[in-house]
């Protein structure tokens, strides 16, 4: 067996990697979290104002956040499968 | 000039040495082979220095007892103080740690190289330490020649022990055999005169051979065989351990501003420490006859007994300057400061590169990135002023329309001056660096410091932007034609936008807000293109500009778009992709180029 070989197995059967993809998903669910609380706080505020510019402003956001979280749900479900 | 006559001075005098005597050439191989070995262990540690060093080090130096058990533990385990002074001074140069950590750090260490003093005296001189050295050496060469740097790394601390402990058996023997000839100890000089004169011995011996480790080593090789007194061996000691200072004042002449400061203190606190050792030799012996019977050590056993005059001398060093750390760091700081460093010019110089940071790429890159945003700090000075527009302004909570109204200067400032003042000279020794530092990095490392010297070149391109931008900028923005007026003054206002924008994401921990904000600059570069969204066109279909104004318009909204696009990729680099949570998500987690104009096209629409 070469030495290369010999770390690769020895990180997998010491669960280094998966320890690498537990990080990243942890980072990946914090952010979304983060963003999804956002988009709710940005939708509400979008309710009560009534300046057109404004409006504009927080739709923008909206549009940005969405997007976001569709990008984040598509790299943690890269990371389950 | 010293330093021209010392290196061939002593290689005459080690020459002559040789020739005149087999066993002096024995104990110099020694030495030499122990110095090697230091190297060589310096070596493997620093592979396992990257990261996880840097991350202990921030959670285990926030108290000073804290940076003083770092420093014992390091030095200990490292069996080198010289390493973690070198790894102090880049710390505190990459801002990982304060000058009063960096005091702690040395102090701690201080007292871990007396392990070392211990482990000679109590392992190395009775038993065949050379059985121990033929092992690891064999093992850690086959490891080094691995591609592995965890594996590299352990062949190199083997083989460095391995090196250590042959030194170690080359000057014992040597000492052994050099006695058979000569008696050293009939030359030993006794009283005041004594100690100062092997003081001095030491100092010189520890300058020349760059390490107190090793003239402590070789002192308890002399000791142990009787070539010198156990008086004498003492005062070898105290000149050791001012000569390691010497060491340090020279190696941070190279250094930056912290480095120098580190140095300062480690002078001040050995040459204070020797000093009141000197003062106080009769009781501080008392005392290590005292502890030497309490503790068993044979009243003969001179060379264990130094070892706890090595301790007790270095521990009662740092208990004496303890309460005077903050006062140590006010003076250093107040005595050592940039302005007594650096003539009065307005010239900007790097603040975090130093060549001490080159040892670990961690550091380096860490110093890189600093630097990276220091340049950036000058690079917002210059937009900003170019763009007619005040800093305080763009950085407050101000309404844009605001900022734009609020000028800088009645005239057009010289940013060709501000760019050889501010830029030019730190982007050059940040890509001077950078190729400096690659030499030492792994390749996943290179790809890292090959974004950030992009992200300095998007620096110095945005403010070559500006430079173009700025003429007609001046002129236009309070040009009689409101239309050409009006398009300046939203370029102005978009881009002091996008200026506060950075200015947010620097200093917030909040990774939404981080992509929010650039994925909006991101969105406006596109949406504010008046190439692209048709504005330019419909001025000159409508007549509303003259030809002139069309081109210079043309013209410049292209350099205001390379500033944008030139800050977003610059900002990406250094604030996105150095969060330590967005580390490895960032890049995926901000809109892109298709998703922008997914965007914009849906606005078209309603």
């Amino acid at each position: 067996m070469s030495i290369k070989k010999f770390i690769q197995s020895a990180t997998e059967s010491l669960g280094l990697d998966d320890l690498q993809k537990a990080g990243k998903k942890k980072s990946i669910k914090n952010l979304l979290k983060k963003l999804r609380d956002r988009e709710e706080e940005i939708a509400k505020s979008l309710k009560k104002k009534s300046d057109k510019k404004e409006k504009k402003e927080l739709k923008e956001e909206l549009d940005i956040i969405s997007l976001q979280i569709k990008n984040g749900k598509k790299i943690l479900e890269k990371l389950n499968s | 000039m010293l330093r021209k006559i010392l290196l061939p001075s002593i290689l005459v005098i080690l020459a002559y040495g040789f020739w005149v005597s087999p066993d002096f050439k024995e104990i110099s191989a020694g030495v030499a082979i122990f110095l090697f070995g230091m190297l060589t262990l310096e070596e493997g540690f620093k592979v396992f220095s990257g990261g996880t060093l840097e991350k202990i080090l921030q959670k285990s130096t926030n108290k000073l007892y804290k940076s003083i058990g770092f420093g014992f533990v390091t030095t200990a385990i490292m069996q080198s103080s010289s390493l973690v002074s070198v790894l102090t001074i880049s710390f505190i140069g990459a801002g990982l740690i304060g000058l009063t950590q960096g005091i702690g750090i040395i102090l701690g260490a201080n007292i871990g190289t007396t392990t070392g003093a211990w482990l000679m005296a109590g392992f190395g001189l009775n038993v065949k330490i050379s059985a121990y050295a033929m092992p690891m050496l064999a093992f850690g060469v086959i490891l080094i020649f691995q591609k592995a740097k965890s594996l590299k790394g352990i062949g190199y601390i083997l083989a460095g022990l391995g090196f250590l402990f042959l030194g170690i058996h080359y000057m014992k023997d040597g000492f052994e055999a050099f006695k058979a000839t000569v008696d050293l100890a009939s030359f030993s000089v006794g009283g005041l005169k004594g100690l100062l004169i092997y003081i001095g011995i030491g100092i010189i011996a520890t300058v020349v051979m760059q390490s107190s480790h090793a003239t402590i080593v070789l002192i308890l090789a002399a000791l142990s065989v009787g070539q010198i007194t156990y008086e004498n061996a003492l005062a070898l000691t105290i000149g050791a351990n001012i000569g390691t200072t010497i060491t340090a004042v020279i190696g941070s002449l190279s250094s930056n501003i912290d480095g120098k400061r580190l140095a300062g203190a480690h002078f001040i606190f050995n040459i204070v420490t020797a000093v009141v050792a000197v003062l106080f030799m009769s009781q501080i012996i008392y005392a290590v006859e005292t502890i030497s019977a309490f503790v068993g050590i044979a009243n003969d056993n001179h060379t264990l007994k130094l070892a706890v005059f090595d301790t007790l001398f270095k521990v009662m060093g740092v208990l004496m300057f303890i309460p005077f750390v903050d006062k140590l760091v006010n003076f250093l700081n107040k005595t050592l400061n940039t302005k007594s460093l650096k003539g009065e010019n307005n010239f900007d110089s790097v603040k975090y590169l130093n060549d001490s940071a080159l040892e670990l790429p961690s550091i380096s890159m860490a110093v890189i990135t600093k630097e990276t945003k220091h340049l950036y700090e000058n690079a917002f000075e210059i937009i900003t002023h170019g763009l007619n527009l005040q800093r305080h302004n763009i950085v407050s909570s101000m309404p844009l329309d605001e900022v734009v109204n609020k000028e800088y200067s009645k005239v057009a400032v010289d940013i060709d001056d501000f760019y050889n003042k501010k830029i030019k000279g730190i982007y050059g020794e940040i890509i001077d660096f950078s190729t400096k530092a690659q030499s030492h990095m792994a390749p996943e490392d290179i790809e890292v410091l090959y974004k950030l010297k992009l992200a300095n070149r998007d620096i110095v391109e945005a403010v070559k932007d500006t430079k173009h931008l700025q003429k007609n900028l001046i002129k236009y923005s309070k040009s009689s034609n409101e239309h050409i007026k009006a398009q300046y003054n939203t370029m102005r206002r978009d881009l002091a936008e996008l200026l506060r924008n950075i200015n947010i994401i620097s200093s917030t921990d909040e990774e939404d807000v981080m992509l929010m904000l650039l994925s909006k600059a991101k969105l406006h570069t596109k949406k504010y293109d008046i190439l692209a969204n048709g504005t330019l066109d419909n001025l000159i279909r409508k007549g509303l500009v003259t030809n002139e104004m069309a081109t210079s318009l043309m013209n410049d909204s292209a350099y205001a778009y390379g500033i944008s696009k030139n800050l977003i990729e610059m900002a990406k680099v250094i604030f996105i992709d150095n969060n330590s949570e967005l580390k490895s998500i960032g890049e995926d987690m901000l809109i892109s180029d298709d998703e922008v104009n997914t965007i914009l096209d849906q606005k078209e629409r309603t």
